[in-house]
């Protein structure tokens, strides 16, 4: 057969001929149930899965369609579908950075539905949903409107977690110097001995050699600065959404966190991702790092990935920066919101509830992946008492549970994401000129660099005509 | 009459044959083309939030445009990259696809396939690559450099804005230099083997012969690969967005046109302000087109 433009693009066209009659006459088996949920983590995913069918069986009449989407996509595609009428999923589960971008504008048109109602109702089985929740676990899913000088709260999603933050070290390198660990109860005595033990391990490496740290702090982003500040009670946002990263307490957290990371000794270090655990595995096995900021859902990762850490390390509560002060913080979060637009509102309810709410689901997903629930019930199971091996014997749920009502809020903006990305560009700036100038003018430096960031982002929000 | 009827049928059938074959791309280009590009510009005056709630404002979005400190930045990362794509990436295009040309190079097919094997993976996939690549103290990079010259292992390439946007320009050398040497190679092979000789026979040595034959002789397909670079950095997205994992890098030194654009329009949520600062990227490639063109009219004039 003679075919001009060659034998290649005549294969081609075949295949997409044979390909294409082939999709007709058989069409794949897409099963679009009549209630769609979108997940972005996989841990969530793999955890609904074992509970649906058990669920399904009790509501026939609906078919549960469960999908993993990737956290970005998932704020695009909702954005996007939101944006232009078109169909979306009726739950879908939000990153707590991008929770706050959906609640801009008039209440009627966000396209989640407001909880706050539900969550206060009476319910038979014991107090309203609000009042076993951690309080603070609701600030991010938050809007607030005034209306005639009066705040009113909307609550538009049921908070996944807690993600209490402990501090994770190396109890054998810790132990092997004689230094008690826990016995360090704020952050001046931990980094005094801290210091102490870099200088001894320190000693012998020149330059270009290996060194080790003494905390995963970044000089970059403001991951660990925003936890750290949020130990502190400071802000990036108020409760109405005003900025507060430029405030007295941010200054403070910013003069305190720099020489950290700066200067002729620094004691932290960051991989750049607390994510590639081949990294991270090779990080132990060097001693790298001494400790680690350590939200609950990490250890999980740890207790999988990083064999090199296994049993050398403990956790213990934060250093609290004043005495008696907050031992602990949080990082990371997730909500599951219902869309106005699902016409099965009070099954996606039911089915919320059971996924976030109940207590054996959540102590089982607890036992595989260390994600202590937000409902203060499920912290009694005796699950979260078991030693575990991974980390010195400790009982890891426990230790999480006793902080886990101490969690600071992280208020609610649109403009989270955006505020966040600001921090981290004052924090490198501060670093910066910490490196090149030292302490000489720092303080008046960092107000002035905090107060350009934070009036970026009021700048941004200029934009926001419902602001 | 039946021949009268069906006579008038043919010429109907004649008038409509051309718009019936153009229909397929029209409509394609109608609903997926020109739609979304004239809603975003539509949406370019407006402040959205759904489609209940539109409010119009003017031209407060170019406005603000004009002095947002975050697109200059943008545009400022945006060009130096361009920059460097036009001033190093080419000319060391030019040169591997000179050397692939030569008649002494053994293997060269081999060659030409592993040069322009980078660019089969996609900037999705070597962003992913160039995170574990480029990472501190454990990467392949910081490997190699402490190995071969004693460089501090734990510099961050990718965590400090100094190293950002090099590294970018490294990754998209190693991407795109095989990339555009093809083009060079297929220019290089279509000039004529005689204007070479004549001009050796007349004295001209290797530098002059590239000078005054090569050259002048591949000028289209330079301008035309100048052009097409020049676009593809002012549109560069994908590597820099995985390699920074969604960020705009330390201070933001990874931070592009684009990728501004992505992040007003689906993490803040401005779509109205996102199809601006389309509409000014479209603006500003449309100019420095023109710019190109009439430049490439005037070396094509002394040519």
């Amino acid at each position: 057969m003679d075919y001009p433009p060659g034998k290649a693009p005549l294969a081609i066209l075949i295949m997409a001929v044979v390909s294409g009659a082939l999709l007709l006459l058989f069409p794949p088996k897409i099963e679009h149930g009549n209630l769609q949920i979108w997940t972005f983590a996989d841990a969530h995913y793999r955890a609904y899965q074992s509970v649906l069918p058990d669920f399904q069986a009790k509501h026939p009449e609906t078919h549960i369609d469960l999908q993993l989407v990737h956290e970005r996509a998932v704020t695009s595609r909702l954005r996007s579908a939101f944006a232009s009428d078109l169909p979306v999923p009726d739950m879908v589960e939000v990153e707590i950075k991008w929770a706050g971008s959906f609640f801009i504008g008039p209440l009627e048109d966000i396209g989640f539905v407001d909880l706050t109602d539900e969550l206060k109702k009476p319910r038979p089985d014991g107090p309203p949903w609000i009042d076993r929740i951690v309080k603070s676990r609701f600030a991010p899913y938050t809007a607030r409107r005034v209306t005639d000088g009066v705040a009113s709260d909307h609550i538009f999603g049921l908070p996944h977690d807690v993600h209490p933050v402990l501090l994770a070290y190396r109890k054998d390198i810790f132990d092997a110097h004689g230094i008690d660990a826990e016995k360090l109860t704020t952050w001046d005595d931990f980094l005094r001995e801290g210091r102490g033990l870099l200088k001894k391990m320190n000693a012998n490496s020149k330059a270009g050699e290996m060194r080790h740290y003494l905390l995963n702090l970044n000089s970059s982003t403001s991951d660990e600065l925003e936890l750290l500040l949020f130990q502190n009670d400071g802000q990036i946002f108020s409760p109405d959404g005003a900025v507060r990263m430029d405030d007295e307490t941010a200054v403070q957290m910013m003069l305190w966190y720099v020489p950290l990371v700066a200067g002729p000794d620094p004691i932290g270090y960051s991989l750049g991702t607390a994510m590639d655990f081949e990294l991270v595995n090779n990080a132990q096995k060097d001693e790298l790092l001494l400790c680690t900021l350590m939200p609950d859902w990490l250890s999980g990762y740890y207790q999988k990935y990083v064999d090199n850490a296994s049993g050398k390390m403990a956790l213990m509560p934060l250093p609290a920066f004043k005495p008696g002060g907050r031992r602990t913080s949080t990082r990371g979060g997730t909500m599951i919101g219902f869309t106005k637009k699902s016409r099965q509102f009070d099954v996606a309810w039911q089915l919320g509830l059971k996924l976030y709410f109940d207590p054996d689901l959540r102590v089982k997903q607890f036992r595989e992946f260390n994600i202590l629930p937000p409902l203060r019930e499920a912290w009694k199971r005796p699950e979260l008492n078991e030693a575990n091996a991974y980390w010195s014997g400790q009982p890891l749920g426990k230790m999480y549970a006793d902080q886990a009502d101490n969690a600071p809020p992280q208020y609610s903006s649109p403009y989270v994401g955006l505020a966040r990305a600001k921090l981290g560009e004052a924090l490198s700036d501060c670093v910066r000129y910490y490196n090149s100038s030292g302490a000489a003018g720092f303080e008046d430096f960092v107000r002035k660099r905090l107060k350009q960031s934070a009036d970026e982002v009021r700048l941004q929000e200029r934009l926001n005509p419902y602001r | 009459m039946a021949n009268e009827k069906q006579y008038s049928a043919w010429r109907a059938q004649q008038r409509m044959a051309p718009y019936l074959f153009i229909a397929p791309f029209c409509i394609l280009f109608c609903v997926f083309g020109l739609y979304p590009i004239l809603k975003s510009l539509y949406l370019a005056f407006h402040t959205t939030n759904g489609p209940r709630s539109l409010v119009f404002t003017g031209f407060d979005n170019f406005r603000f445009l004009l002095q947002d400190p975050d697109f200059y930045t943008a545009l400022w990362n945006t060009s130096v990259f361009a920059f460097f794509s036009i001033f190093l990436q080419l000319p060391l295009a030019l040169g591997l696809a000179l050397l692939l040309n030569s008649t002494w190079l053994k293997g060269r097919t081999l060659f030409r396939f592993v040069f322009f094997a980078p660019n089969l993976m996609g900037q999705v996939f070597v962003g992913f690559l160039g995170v574990v690549i480029f990472s501190p103290r454990y990467g392949l990079f910081s490997r190699f450099l402490t190995a071969v010259a004693g460089v501090n292992p734990d510099i961050k390439w990718l965590l400090d804005e100094r190293f950002v946007m090099p590294t970018l320009v490294l990754i998209s050398l190693w991407m795109y230099v095989g990339y555009n040497s093809i083009y060079f190679l297929a220019a290089l092979q279509s000039v004529d083997k005689e204007l070479h000789e004549a001009a050796s026979v007349d004295g001209a040595g290797p530098w002059d012969r590239f000078w005054h034959v090569t050259v002048p002789a591949i000028k289209p397909v330079i301008l035309i690969v100048v052009l097409m670079s020049t676009i593809g950095s002012f549109q560069l997205f994908e590597l820099p967005f995985n390699l920074l994992k969604g960020t705009s890098g330390p201070n933001k030194a990874g931070l592009t046109i684009v990728m501004y654009l992505y992040q007003r329009g689906f993490e803040v949520g401005n779509l109205g302000y996102a199809s601006t600062i389309g509409w000014t990227l479209a603006l500003i490639v449309m100019f420095i087109s023109l710019v190109q063109k009439k430049l490439s009219e005037r070396v094509r004039g002394h040519g």
